[in-house]
């Protein structure tokens, strides 16, 4: 029984010991001038102390150094009991600025927490198997600097200062805000939480390694609505004196400046406490589907493709906004129907990862086509060097 | 009412951070004062500037830009000049420590600014530190780090309450939103309402901690001493305060008599050899002339070369195993020469030192007036010895007999003068062939018989030398009188004679067991030849005589009519203290202290097994014995008892939080115990007062609301008590 018990205090001990000389992954301690100037005091005492064997300057000596054993005990009292929870506010849409929200529990009993800093870091994130480490001996480094540089500029980065004392058993927020350049996903990190508590002599930063994964939907982009095209009715269908107020009930959507207030559902709106608006089956009669193809033979610039996947993105929230949109298709997958906003959101988070294709956009070997209509379908195509056009029925409907 | 947040603002921070500092460099300048450095005037006026930027914030804002421009300029420079017209490193940079911190006293700081005040505070705390082995250094040096880690502290506060920003400098001549609104006593106040008693406790519990870690640093740092070892003392020149060098007029050793400062402590290792009246000899005065002694160039000469060692090896009693060693703590200024009772076997300095030893007259001097307390230790020392064996002078004694002895012999006097003495020897009626002894007998009892001891003596006006006419007249005298006069005498008989300046006596400390030997204590006494011992023979004429003295008694019954028990003894204690266990801790003493808690440990692991097993026994006899009723009521009571503590504990734990938070209840907590007693019902009402009175507050329902309920249910159970009793009238 003893020898296992022996074995388990020898590396309980050899951890606490490598611990100290070799610090966890992405926890730095840096001195800070006034660590210097105490190490350095320090130093100086300690030299003149063994050289005159001044019992006052081993006073002074072993004071300081305990001075610097009460900043660690300290610094990691205040960390101590601490949580921290990263929270996104979607949507992201590239372009516009976007909120993270870092929520702060101080779990200790009495004693608070001050001067904490968070590091944040957005970047494109790319879903692949790591990368193996490579040797960078046959690098220029010049090409390994400017490799670094464009990592680093893809990233943005900030700093959060808990500016006030978080109180025993209190929970405090921050907020960093950042603006996504393009769409993608990106991957917001909460790379350390750091502090100078309490005297300011080290620079302590731990890593958190708190990632969230969040889609960048593209951004808005402005287009000329061609009004001499508009999605057809099919024919045989009836005429009616009104579009869409008739034929059956189908779904309930949200007040547009516009709408008649004959088409209020009232008892829903009291229910939900907003205005919602009774959908008829005789409204889809101009709604149309949008079908992206990312053909990279159709689109060979990639500035215009991206382009393209704004104008889509715009298109589709403007036409559910007006619900008109009934379907959505990404080269040979499912249509998928728009029914709820969950279902835009989905379309959304599509196109923000979306990526031209070597291949026409073809349905796998033994899968079924997919069901796609053959009217009132929205593609897209390029127009001249940099613009896009979206098409329904083989007429322009919209353009950049 | 708005409430006040419970947190420090900004301004308020930067309000402390003043303070603070402002104490920190009025602690760091106040050691100026006692460092004797010539530098009183200058740390005066740096007081009185930071005392002014500290009672009023605003004032740094009035000085002039100019002076902000020139302060570097002229402060190097002032410290050229100093240093290019004293040539003495040391205070040149004591002062120019003072103008710094005066500087930054008068003027807004950063943070680096906060940085460099301390830095300039603990150079001056550790100096003074180091020049004075002063047990105040310990006071200071702790306060001074309580301060600067709270500067620190707030100034890392500060800096995150503005955003990571560190406190930037104040625009000249404006008067930050800070200092425009600073009172002293409304921040004292908010410091009051924002401080929760266990954060302070904890903070002094985590300085106690600072103190017991350095205290064990101290103990663990390895020692070794390095060569050439510098000492800040080289840098400073100090003068004797006492009066003891090569050459007294009459009346100094009297003048020093009047101070009553400690003048050094003694240890002894075995405090029965203690002497009731131990002689501490400092100095040997030998040539007389124009009314005062001096130390003359053939005795200069006995004390040869100068050597420089930590370690003297003298002739005293060579391994003398049965002799206590004695280990001296001398203040500063007191003398170059080292008090000793005689001649010893080894004397050992903590560091290496500077000095010249004369063997056969038991004097040590040191190269320099020590500027710090010097601490030595005597081995083979004998406590109760009269005489004093003196090889060289026997040996010249017997070469040249009285002829040649010019100088122990001399009588540098008129005719007149000479003749005078004669007649007063002649009195003495000592037979002829008498030994010294005899001699001094009966010329001290002529002395005592002829004069009286006096602190203000009166020597007559004259011609001819002083001391002679004052033995001639019958006035009152003070020691250095009695013992010059006892010289003469014994020269004008033909015994050589000089005199020995040092301390007698002293009081024994009954708290920290020392001597300790004041100023007061000063005192001259004689040494006469005895050429048939070969020894000088100690002549004190206002003492009793030294067949008596051998008849003292010695040890705990000597010691017993010394004991000192005064709160004055108290102080000297701690000052003991820490000369034995810091000032003079050494490498055999960690060795020695690590020993001893290895030794502590070891039979602590014992004793704590032994105990440990004794106790299971104990309690294996208690569960074997037999069990009857009376035996298990017993137990049956003292766990009942053991249980109502453990709850009388708990509630009084929770009363102790209760004070904590303000020295009352909380609020909320108390108005829900008001409603509990009012309202009994309904159960969920009831279950939200009970938390809001015991469960933790981020549990808590919303206290407004539970309050209105407890209300309407209290009316609503009041009216229905009135109807039933309307309806129960008759």
């Amino acid at each position: 029984m003893s020898a296992p018990a022996g074995g388990a205090r020898r590396t309980f001990w050899r951890r606490a010991l490598w611990g100290l000389v070799w610090p966890r992954r992405r926890e730095r301690i840096q001195p800070t001038i006034s660590g210097v100037v105490l190490i350095g005091l320090s130093m100086g005492i300690g030299t003149a102390a063994y050289n005159s064997a001044s019992n006052i300057l081993f006073i002074a000596l072993a004071l300081l150094l305990s001075c610097l054993i009460l900043s660690g005990v300290l610094a990691w009292l205040n960390l101590r009991g601490v949580d921290w929870r990263l929270e996104v506010k979607p949507p992201l849409r590239a372009g516009q600025e976007a909120e993270v929200s870092l929520l702060l529990a101080n779990r200790k009993r009495f004693l608070p927490t001050y001067a904490l800093w968070f590091e944040f870091a957005a970047g494109p994130y790319e879903k692949r198997e790591p990368s193996r480490p490579e040797s960078t001996i046959t690098a220029k480094g010049i090409d390994v600097w400017a490799t670094l540089s464009r990592a680093e500029a893809a990233l943005s980065r900030g700093t959060v200062h808990l500016r006030t004392r978080l109180d025993p058993g209190g929970s405090a927020g921050l907020d960093w805000a950042f603006t996504p350049e393009r769409r993608g996903l990106v991957r917001i990190e909460l790379r350390g939480v750091g502090s100078l508590f309490p005297f300011g002599f080290l620079r302590k930063l731990t890593g958190t390694e708190i990632t969230r994964d969040v889609p960048v939907w593209p951004a808005p982009v402005e287009y000329r609505r061609l009004m001499g095209a508009a999605p057809r009715r099919p024919e045989g269908d009836l005429r009616r004196a009104r579009i869409g107020n008739e034929g059956d009930v189908i779904g309930l959507r949200h007040y547009a400046t516009g709408d008649s207030h004959r088409l209020v559902h009232w008892k829903a709106s009291a229910r939900k406490r907003r205005l919602l608006i009774r959908q008829f089956s005789s409204q889809n009669s101009d709604a149309c589907s949008i079908w992206l193809r990312t053909d990279a033979a159709l689109w060979r610039r990639p500035e215009q493709f991206e382009v393209m996947v704004s104008l889509a993105a715009t298109l589709a929230q403007d036409l559910f906004r007006a619900g008109r949109l009934q379907s959505t298709a990404i080269d040979g997958t499912r249509q998928i129907p728009a029914r709820r906003l969950a279902d835009l959101e989905s379309f959304l988070d599509r196109l923000a990862v979306v990526a031209p294709t070597q291949l026409p956009g073809t349905p796998p070997e033994g899968e079924p086509a997919p069901a796609r209509p053959r009217v009132n379908v929205m593609t897209f195509e390029p127009e001249g060097t940099r613009g896009v056009a979206a098409y329904v029925n083989g007429s322009k409907t919209a353009a950049t | 009412m708005e409430a006040r947040p419970q947190r420090l603002s900004l301004d308020e921070l930067h309000q402390l951070r003043w303070l603070i500092g402002g104490a920190l460099m009025i602690l760091s300048v106040a050691t100026v004062f006692y460092l004797d450095i010539d530098s009183g005037i200058m740390a005066a006026v740096a007081l009185a500037g930071i005392a002014a930027g500290l009672a009023r914030p605003r004032l740094p804002a009035r000085v002039p830009a100019w002076v902000h421009r020139l302060a570097f300029p002229a402060i190097v420079l002032f410290f050229a000049g100093d240093l290019r017209v004293t040539g003495q490193l040391l205070p040149a940079i004591v002062r120019l420590d003072l103008m710094l911190l005066l500087y930054r006293g008068i003027s807004y700081r950063a943070r680096r600014d906060d940085l460099q005040v301390v830095v300039l505070g603990l150079f001056l705390i550790v100096v003074a530190g180091v020049l004075t082995v002063s047990l105040l250094f310990a006071a200071q040096i702790l306060v001074f780090t309580a301060c600067a880690l709270c500067l620190l502290l707030v100034v890392t506060i500060a800096e995150s309450t503005e955003g990571g920003q560190a406190p930037k400098l104040a625009v000249r001549g404006v008067v930050p939103p800070w200092a425009a609104h600073a009172d002293w006593g409304r921040l004292w106040a908010r410091l009051r309402e924002v401080a929760d008693w266990r954060l302070l406790a904890s903070a002094a519990g985590l300085f106690g901690g600072v103190v017991l870690v350095s205290g064990l640093l101290f103990l663990a740092i390895p020692r070794f001493q390095l060569e050439n070892s510098l000492f800040l003392e080289r840098f400073v020149t100090k003068r004797a305060m006492t009066g003891f060098n090569d050459s007294i007029k009459f009346g100094d050793i009297t003048e020093i008599t009047q101070d009553d400062s400690i003048a050094f402590n003694v240890d002894l290792s075995d405090p029965s050899q203690a002497p009731r009246s131990p002689y501490w000899r400092m100095i040997v005065l030998d040539q007389y002339g124009n009314g005062g002694f001096k130390l003359s160039p053939v005795l200069r000469s006995e004390l040869g070369r100068e050597r420089t060692s930590a370690n003297i090896l003298g002739v005293g009693a060579t391994g003398a195993r049965g002799l206590a060693t004695w280990t001296f703590y001398v203040e500063s200024g007191v003398s170059r020469y080292l008090p000793l009772l005689g001649n010893f076997w080894a004397l050992r300095f903590r560091e290496a030192q500077n000095f010249r030893y004369s063997p056969d007259m038991a004097i040590v001097s040191l190269r320099d007036e020590p500027a710090s307390m010097t601490a030595f230790r005597v081995e083979g020392m004998s406590p109760d010895s009269t005489e004093l064996h003196d090889r060289q002078f026997a040996a010249m004694w017997r070469k040249r007999g009285p002829a040649g002895l010019h100088v122990q012999l001399g009588l540098q006097l008129s005719e007149a003068d000479r003749a005078a003495l004669g007649r007063i020897v002649a009195g003495l009626a000592v037979p002829a062939g008498a030994g010294a002894q005899e001699f001094a007998d009966r010329a001290m009892a002529w002395l005592r018989r002829s004069h009286r001891y006096s602190l203000s003596p009166r020597i007559p006006d004259g011609p001819g030398d002083p001391l002679v006419r004052w033995m001639a007249s019958g006035e009152s005298g003070h020691c250095e009188l009695f013992a010059g006069a006892l010289v003469l005498m014994a020269r004008s008989a033909g015994y050589p004679a000089h005199v020995v300046t040092g301390f007698k006596g002293g009081t024994w400390n009954a708290y920290s067991g020392n001597y300790t030997i004041r100023n007061s204590d000063a005192h001259a006494w004689t040494e006469v030849w005895d050429s048939g011992r070969d020894a000088w023979l100690r002549e004190d004429p206002l003492a009793v005589s030294a067949a008596s003295e051998l008849a003292l008694e010695k040890g705990d019954a000597a010691l017993a009519g010394l004991m000192d028990r005064s709160w004055s003894a108290r102080l000297n204690s701690l000052r003991v203290f820490w000369y034995r266990r810091i000032v003079n801790f050494d490498q055999q003493s960690q060795v020695d202290t690590l020993r001893a808690v290895r030794d502590v440990t070891g039979n602590s692991g014992r004793w704590l097994r032994e105990a440990t097993a004794a106790a299971a026994g104990r309690i294996k006899a208690w569960f074997r014995g037999p069990w009857d009723l009376a035996r298990l009521v017993r137990v049956a009571g003292t766990v009942l008892a053991a249980v109502a503590a453990g709850w009388g504990i708990s509630n009084l734990r929770w009363r102790i939080a209760s004070v904590g938070r303000g020295g009352r209840t909380d609020p909320v907590r108390r108005e829900a115990g008001r409603w509990l007693a009012r309202v009994d019902g309904p159960q969920a009402l009831v279950a939200d007062l009970q938390r809001l009175r015991y469960g933790p507050a981020p549990t808590w329902p919303r206290p407004a609301d539970v309050f209105r309920n407890a209300r309407r249910a209290a009316s609503g159970s009041r009216r229905s008590r009135r109807r039933a009793a309307w309806q129960s009238r008759p």
